[in-house]
C-alpha cells in the first residue's frame, strides 16, 4: 500500500478529441506530495496527450484539473511552468550549442537591460547540477555531453523553476544502463524533497521499480489503477493490452532448414573494437536483443549495406557477398524494415502504390527505364491485400495512414521482391496492438515459407514470444545466444547488462 | 499538384484576359489591343522558350530539394564559348611572319617561303609602321630549307623591324553593278587562281591611295586568273591599277562541333556541382553561388570584358533563336510566327516531362526530393540520381544561354544572364515546385515561365515606370505562393472534417 499523501495534482474526467478522433475519454488521475506515479499504455492509449494537457501545451475539451486543490486552466506552456508543472520531453529540448548554465536559463537569463549576467547563472547552475548529481562545470558545452546527462540538465532546469510536478515522458528511451540507474536515484532524491513525478515508460522493469503507483490507460480510457503491492509485469501487460498475453504471439513450431545467412567476424564502423559472427536458417526467426545503444541497429544497417564494413565475411547460402550499399544488398536477396519508420521506411507524401513499387521499379521497369504501371499496379493491388493494408485505395498517400498501415507497405515494399533474408529493426515500434499482431502472423507465415528473420526488438515480451533464437547484444558486442528453451527475461537482461560472470547458453 | 497547375494556369490565363482588354482603346475592340499584335505574341513566346529551358532545368534540382544560382553565370558563360569557338579571322592565303629586316640591304628574311613568288611580283607589307597599304615589289628571291629572303625595290624604313608580309596579285579587269541588278555589287577578274570561295574575302589596295575589303559571293577560276563576284560595289575608284589580297576566311569550330564542345562543358560542370554536393556533401547553394562567381568571371576574362558577338552568323545560325516559322502572312504584310526556340523548349519539356513521369529515375528524384532517407533505404543510389539532375540542370543552362546569346547577336560579358537564375527559380516555384524538394511539374514550370513574361510584358505596354518591374513580379509571385498554401490548408481540413 503506498503511504497516505498530500493530494497534489489531481485530473478528473478529461476528455479531448482532435477534429472528431476521441484521444481521451473521461480520464482521471491523481498524484500526491512526493509521490511516484507511471502512467502506462500501448502508444496511442493517450498518455502524451494527458501529458500535453497537464504542461499547458494543449487544453482538454472537457473535465478540470485541479493543483493543491485549486481549479486551474493552463493556456500555455509559461502558464502550467509557473505553477510548477514542467514537461521533460520524449526528445531533449535542449540547445546543444549553448553551455549548461545557459540551457538551465534559457528564456529567463538573469541580467540587465539585454545584457546576461553570466556569473549569476553559472552559480545558480552549480546549485541545481549538485541536485541532479552532476559534476561537470556550467560552462560546459551541453553538445559534450552524453544523451544521459543532457537528460539530468533538462531535470535540472525544471528544478530551477521550482517545479513541484515533474511530468517525464520516455526519459530512459535514449539512455545506457548505468545513466538510467543515476535518473533513477534523481527520481528517489526528488521524491524525499516533495516533489511529484508522474513518470511515463514503456518499459515496465523501471515502472515496477520505481512507482508508489500505477496508472493504466488504454484506448484513451483509464484502464485500472495499481497500487504498489499490486504492480506486476504481468498485472500491468494484462491491464494494457486488456487480453491474455500469450495469445498475442503466434508462432506455429517448423524446422528451420539450412544457413541462409552467416556472418563471420563482420566489424561495424559504429564499433570498430568488436567482430561479430552468427549464422542465421532458413525458416528461423532470431531476434536481437539488448539495450539502446548496444550496436544492434548498426548491425542491422551493416547486413543491409547501409553501413558499410569494415571487415568481415558476409556469406549467402554458400557464396561470400560484398554488400556495399543498399542496392547489392538487395540484389542478394536481403530487405531491411528500418527503425525509423516515418524518416527511412516509407516516404508519406507519395501514394501508397508508389511506396511499395520503389524498391522493385528497377527490376519491373521495361527497357531503357521507362515505368512499368501496369506491373505497378498488380503488384501493389496484390500486396494490399496480402497485407491487409486499410485504406481505401492505394492512391492515397503514405502519411494518411496509421503507424501500423504504414510499416505494413514498408514491409510490402520489400515482400513484393521476394526476399531470403528478412531483416526488421523495432517492427512494431509505435504501431497499434491490431496491426502489431498482424504482423507477428506475418513474420512466423513468412519463417514457415522458408524466409529467414533477423529482428531487433527492445520490447522484451517480443524477443521472447517471437523469437527461436536470440541473440544479445551489449555495447556492440554479442555477449550471448538464447535458445527457445532457455528465453527468460531474466537470461536476457543478464546478457544485455553483463551482470553474468559468464555467457548464459553460448 | 493538378490543382496547383490549373492555378497557374488560371493564372495566366487570367493575365492575358487583363493585357488583351487594357492595352484596346477602347477596351472592348480586342482588335486594337496591341498586346495581340503578332510582334508582341512573338516575342513572348520566344522569351518564354528561352527563359522556360532554363526553368525546367533548375526544376530537376529544385526536386531534389537542391538549388542551382549559377544559372544566369552559365548562360553568360556558355554564350562566350560559343562566341569564343565560332571565332572567325580572315587571313591571307599566300602569306608569311617577318623574321628580320636589314633596312641598308633592303632584305627581308621570311619564316615561310610563300608560294610562287618571283621578282616584279607586289607584296603588302603590314603590322609594321607603314601605313597598310604599302606594298613593295620584289627585286630578288631566295628560298632555302624553309625560309625565303626576298630584296624589294622600295625603301625600308629603319624602324620597321616585325611584321608579316602577304602577296597580292594584280587586278585584271573590274565591272561595278551599283544598282546590285546581277545580285551582286561588282566582278572583278584578277590574275592567278587563289583558292577562294563564298564567305571568303578580298583586300584591295592601291599603293597610295585607296584600301577596301570586301566579302566575295562567288569565285569562278579559269586558266591563270579568276572571276570574283563581290556581294557590294567597292566604288568607282577601283580600276586596274589595284592589287587585290585574297583572304581566306578560318572559322575556329564548325558549328556542330562548337554547340557540342559548349554543351559539353556545360554537363562537365553540371557533373562537377553535382559531386561536389553528393559526394563532398557541400551545400548546393553554397556550390552554386561560388559557380556563379567563377563563370561569370570566366566569362568576362575570356572576352577580356569585350563584347563578344555572332555578327558573322546573323544569317546563319543566329536564326535557330530569332528565327520564325511563318504560319500565317496577308496582303497587307501581316505575319505571324512560332519562334524556333518555342519548338526546342516544346522537344526539351517534353522529354524532361516524360523523364520525370514516365521513368525509373524520375520516380527515383521524386522519392528522394521527399525523403532522402527512405530513397536510400529502398535501394536507390541516391547520389548519383542527385548528380543526374545537377547535370541536367547545368546541360540546359548551357543550352538556354546558346540560344540567349544568338538571339542576342552581341553580349557584354558583364551584365549577360545577370539574375537568370532567379527568374528561373521563381518560374518554377510559381509552377508548383516547392523548395522543400519532391515536388514539381515540368508543364508548370513551362506555365509559370509564361505568367512571368507576360507579367513582364504588362510593365512594358502599360508604361509602368520600369524600376517597378520588380516590385510587381515579386509582389504576384508571392501571392501565388500564399494563396496555393491557403488553398492547401483550406483543402486538407474540409478532408478532416468529411472524415
Amino acid at each position: 500500500m503506498s503511504t497516505p499523501v498530500t493530494l497534489r495534482l489531481q485530473v478528473r474526467n478529461i476528455c479531448k478529441s482532435f477534429l472528431g478522433v476521441r484521444a481521451l475519454h473521461n480520464v482521471s488521475l491523481h498524484v500526491g506530495e512526493g509521490e511516484v506515479l507511471s502512467v502506462v499504455g500501448e502508444n496511442g492509449a493517450g498518455k502524451s496527450t494527458l501529458m500535453k494537457i497537464l504542461a499547458g501545451v494543449q487544453s482538454q475539451d472537457s473535465g478540470e484539473i485541479l493543483l493543491d486543490a485549486n481549479r486551474l486552466q493552463f493556456r500555455s506552456v509559461s502558464e502550467a511552468l509557473d505553477h510548477g508543472i514542467a514537461l521533460i520531453h520524449q526528445e531533449l529540448n535542449l540547445a546543444d550549442n549553448l553551455n549548461i548554465g545557459a540551457n538551465i536559463f534559457l528564456g529567463r537569463e538573469p541580467g540587465r537591460r539585454g545584457f546576461v549576467n553570466d556569473a549569476a547563472i553559472y552559480e545558480c547552475s552549480e546549485h541545481y547540477l549538485q541536485k541532479v548529481g552532476l559534476n561537470h562545470s556550467p560552462k560546459t558545452l551541453l553538445g559534450h555531453l552524453t544523451p544521459g546527462r543532457q537528460q539530468l540538465v533538462e531535470i535540472a532546469k525544471a528544478l530551477s523553476i521550482d517545479a513541484r510536478v515533474l511530468i517525464m515522458d520516455e526519459p530512459t528511451s535514449s539512455l545506457s544502463a548505468g545513466e538510467s540507474e543515476r535518473l533513477f536515484e534523481v527520481i528517489h532524491d526528488l521524491r524525499t524533497d516533495g516533489v511529484s513525478i508522474l513518470y511515463i515508460s514503456h518499459r515496465l522493469a523501471e515502472v515496477e521499480a520505481l512507482s508508489d503507483r500505477v496508472t493504466v490507460l488504454r484506448d484513451g480510457e483509464n484502464a485500472g489503477d495499481l497500487d504498489r503491492s499490486d504492480v506486476s509485469h504481468d498485472s500491468l501487460v494484462r491491464l494494457m493490452v486488456g487480453r491474455d498475453v500469450s495469445r498475442f504471439y503466434s508462432r506455429q513450431p517448423h524446422e528451420p532448414g539450412d544457413a541462409a545467412i552467416a556472418v563471420r567476424d563482420l566489424v561495424t564502423s559504429t564499433w570498430p573494437e568488436h567482430e561479430l559472427s552468427f549464422a542465421i536458417r532458413t525458416g528461423e526467426i532470431v531476434g536481437i536483443a539488448g539495450l539502446v545503444g548496444a550496436g544492434r541497429t548498426e548491425l542491422l544497417q551493416t547486413l543491409f549495406g547501409v553501413d558499410c564494413p569494415i571487415a568481415g565475411q558476409i556469406m549467402i547460402g554458400d557464396n561470400v557477398v560484398s554488400v556495399d550499399s543498399p542496392t547489392a544488398a538487395i540484389q542478394a536477396g536481403i530487405a531491411l524494415v528500418p527503425e525509423d519508420r516515418k524518416q527511412q521506411g516509407v516516404i508519406l507524401e507519395m501514394a501508397i502504390r508508389e511506396n511499395i513499387g520503389l524498391a522493385g521499379l528497377r527490376q519491373n521497369a521495361h527497357a531503357a527505364g521507362f515505368l512499368n504501371f501496369p506491373a505497378e499496379t498488380v503488384d501493389s493491388d496484390a500486396m494490399m491485400k496480402k497485407m491487409n493494408i486499410k485504406a481505401p485505395n492505394d492512391r492515397q498517400l503514405a502519411g494518411t495512414l496509421s503507424g501500423g498501415n504504414q510499416q505494413k507497405v514498408v514491409l510490402a515494399k520489400w515482400l513484393a521482391l521476394q526476399p531470403r533474408i528478412l531483416l526488421l529493426d523495432e517492427p512494431t515500434r509505435g504501431i497499434d496492438v491490431g496491426a502489431k499482431q498482424e504482423i507477428y502472423e506475418l513474420m512466423d507465415a513468412l519463417a514457415a515459407e522458408g524466409m529467414a528473420v533477423l529482428f531487433v526488438s527492445s520490447e522484451m515480451e517480443e524477443i521472447i514470444g517471437m523469437s527461436d533464437r536470440a541473440i544479445v547484444m551489449h555495447e556492440g558486442r554479442i555477449t550471448g545466444e538464447l535458445s527457445r528453451e532457455e528465453l527468460t527475461e531474466q537470461a536476457v537482461m543478464q546478457l544485455a547488462t553483463r551482470t553474468a560472470e559468464a555467457t548464459v547458453g553460448a | 499538384m493538378k490543382g496547383k497547375i490549373l492555378g497557374i494556369f488560371g493564372l495566366l490565363v487570367a493575365l492575358c484576359l487583363f493585357m488583351t482588354f487594357a492595352t484596346s482603346t477602347p477596351w472592348h475592340s480586342i482588335g486594337t489591343s496591341t498586346f495581340l499584335k503578332a510582334g508582341n505574341l512573338q516575342n513572348l513566346l520566344s522569351r518564354t522558350a528561352l527563359y522556360g529551358i532554363l526553368g525546367v532545368g533548375v526544376a530537376f534540382v529544385i526536386i531534389t530539394s537542391g538549388i542551382d544560382l549559377s544559372i544566369g553565370s552559365m548562360v553568360c558563360f556558355s554564350g562566350v564559348l560559343l562566341a569564343i569557338f565560332l571565332q572567325v579571322d580572315y587571313r591571307s592565303v599566300d602569306q608569311a611572319l617577318v623574321l628580320s629586316i636589314d633596312s641598308s640591304t633592303r632584305q627581308i628574311d621570311l619564316d615561310t617561303p610563300i608560294k610562287g613568288l618571283q621578282p616584279g611580283d607586289r607584296i603588302r607589307y603590314s603590322r609594321g609602321t607603314r601605313a597598310p597599304t604599302a606594298l613593295f615589289t620584289i627585286d630578288t628571291v631566295i628560298t632555302d630549307h624553309g625560309t625565303q629572303q626576298v630584296t624589294v625595290k622600295e625603301d625600308i624604313r629603319k624602324s620597321d623591324t616585325t611584321g608579316e608580309v602577304a602577296k597580292a596579285v594584280p587586278i585584271q579587269a573590274v565591272e561595278r553593278f551599283p544598282e546590285k541588278e546581277s545580285g551582286y555589287g561588282a566582278q572583278i577578274v584578277v590574275i592567278g587562281t587563289p583558292a577562294l570561295k563564298t564567305q571568303d574575302r578580298i583586300t584591295m589596295v592601291h599603293p597610295t591611295s585607296g584600301l577596301r575589303t570586301e566579302d566575295i559571293v562567288r569565285a569562278d577560276s579559269s586558266t591563270g586568273s579568276t572571276t570574283l563576284y563581290l556581294s557590294n560595289d567597292p566604288g568607282q575608284r577601283l580600276t586596274t591599277e589595284w592589287f587585290a589580297i585574297p583572304l581566306q576566311r578560318h572559322q575556329r569550330m564548325p558549328i556542330p562541333v562548337a554547340l557540342l564542345s559548349v554543351v559539353v562543358i556545360a554537363c562537365v560542370l553540371g557533373l562537377i556541382h553535382g559531386l561536389l554536393v553528393t559526394r563532398a556533401r557541400l551545400q548546393p547553394f553554397v556550390v552554386t553561388l561560388c559557380g556563379l562567381l567563377i563563370y561569370r568571371g570566366l566569362a568576362r576574362w575570356l572576352t577580356g570584358d569585350n563584347p563578344a558577338g555572332f555578327a558573322e552568323y546573323s544569317d546563319g545560325l543566329c536564326k535557330l533563336a530569332s528565327g520564325r516559322l511563318e504560319l500565317y502572312s496577308d496582303a497587307a504584310g501581316n505575319t505571324f510566327g512560332v519562334p524556333y526556340p518555342f519548338f526546342i523548349l516544346a522537344v526539351m519539356g517534353t522529354a524532361a516531362a516524360v523523364f520525370l513521369n514516365r521513368t525509373i529515375w524520375g520516380r527515383y528524384l521524386l522519392a528522394l526530393g521527399r525523403n532522402e532517407e527512405a530513397a536510400r533505404f529502398s535501394g536507390i543510389n541516391t547520389s548519383n540520381v542527385t548528380l543526374m539532375a545537377y547535370v541536367i540542370c547545368t546541360s540546359l543552362a548551357g543550352v538556354g544561354g546558346i540560344l540567349f546569346a544568338l538571339d542576342s547577336l552581341s553580349i557584354s560579358p558583364s551584365s549577360f544572364g545577370n539574375f537568370f537564375e532567379l527568374y528561373a527559380i521563381a518560374a518554377a516555384v510559381l509552377g508548383g515546385c516547392s523548395l522543400r524538394g519532391g515536388e514539381g511539374s515540368i508543364v508548370g514550370v513551362i506555365i509559370g515561365t509564361a505568367a512571368m513574361q507576360v507579367l513582364n510584358n504588362l510593365i512594358t505596354l502599360l508604361k509602368i515606370s520600369a524600376p517597378l518591374e520588380g516590385v510587381i513580379i515579386g509582389s504576384v509571385i508571392l501571392i501565388g505562393v500564399l494563396a496555393d498554401e491557403v488553398f492547401k490548408r483550406i483543402a486538407a481540413q474540409r478532408r478532416l472534417r468529411r472524415k
